[in-house]
């Protein structure tokens, strides 16, 4: 890896259990908060997340990726999880870390971030009844959940969740919903196969930088 | 009737960009389906994990909602009848 600073893996604590999160840059640079997009589309997006926040580093940024609370390497289950766990995981991670700004993937956009809303960027955001209706969708043609049975409390509060309001909207160009840009590429986190697209990361990443500092300036 | 030939020509090039981006098949290989190609169950990318984001994909590009109760293995069991499904959805 080139410049920026490197990877580290570090410790946030909600609810009583020590959660991880990723970190990719210099720890003493300016701090953008990553929030995920949730079930099947998280899995197929951390190689592209990780990427982005490696384009981040270069730019002079550090960011931070937290595993939700029973998703990747949680010691919880996601049945035993709650919505309140998962909004209260993204406030220990901005009380701990005081990121400066948020890119908030897909139903990322959904958890409320202790920040100036100007300062958000919703990258395709959608809301938590699509996702849930994508649970429930790969349910009917038999190809389970994959893997993922969220409380029925959590899928009664990610069916009402919206994404919250953003200084910044970028979506594909294949995406007829309104944004502040539309890039081209396509739609990993819906690949059936996981792919990373080093471009796309790139693209959004230089447009955060731009968006960002001359917001700033 | 130039623009409902337009229009089925959009649906048609629609979902070939589905199924090029979800399920990652190369371009030219999609662009020689015909209405005869088996999809589902007949090319590996599309398993039932393919299926939930490809119809969600559908719905955006196409403006259209599907309802649980169509959703089934033969309106995908081939090209030609998924264009059509989607042709009636997006067009009536």
């Amino acid at each position: 890896m080139s410049g920026g600073g490197g990877l580290s893996y570090d410790r946030y604590r909600v609810n009583g259990f020590d959660e991880w999160l990723v970190r990719i840059g210099d720890p003493a640079a300016p701090a953008v908060l990553i929030l995920p997009p949730l079930f099947e589309e998280m899995n197929r997006t951390r190689a592209f997340l990780l990427a982005l926040m490696r384009r981040l580093a270069e730019a002079g940024y550090s960011s931070i990726l937290p595993d939700l609370p029973g998703t990747g390497e949680s010691p919880r289950r996601l049945e035993e999880c709650g919505w309140d766990e998962w909004q209260g995981a993204v406030d220990a991670v901005t009380e701990q870390y005081r990121p400066i700004s948020a890119i908030v993937l897909r139903a990322g956009s959904i958890f409320s971030v202790a920040l100036d809303t100007a300062s958000i960027c919703r990258v395709a955001p959608v809301s938590g009844a699509s996702i849930l209706r994508d649970l429930e969708r790969s349910n009917i043609t038999g190809g389970g959940s994959g893997g993922y049975a969220p409380s029925p409390a959590l899928a009664e509060a990610l069916g009402a969740a919206e994404p919250v309001p953003a200084g910044r909207t970028l979506r594909l160009e294949s995406d007829p919903a309104e944004a502040d840009r539309h890039f081209p590429g396509s739609p990993i986190w819906r690949r059936s196969e996981p792919e990373n697209s080093s471009e796309l990361a790139g693209l959004i990443a230089l447009d955060f930088v731009k968006w960002h500092r001359s917001a700033a300036s | 009737m130039a623009a409902a030939l337009d229009d089925e020509m959009e649906v048609d090039a629609t979902l070939r960009a589905v199924l090029v981006d979800i399920l990652g098949l190369p371009q030219a290989e999609v662009a020689a389906f015909d209405d005869e190609t088996e999809l589902f169950g007949a090319l590996p990318e599309f398993d039932s994990m393919a299926v939930a984001g490809l119809l969600t994909e559908l719905e955006e590009r196409l403006g259209i909602l599907i309802e649980d109760h169509e959703v089934g293995a033969e309106m995908m069991e081939s090209y030609g009848a998924l264009l059509a499904f989607a042709r009636a959805k997006a067009l009536r």
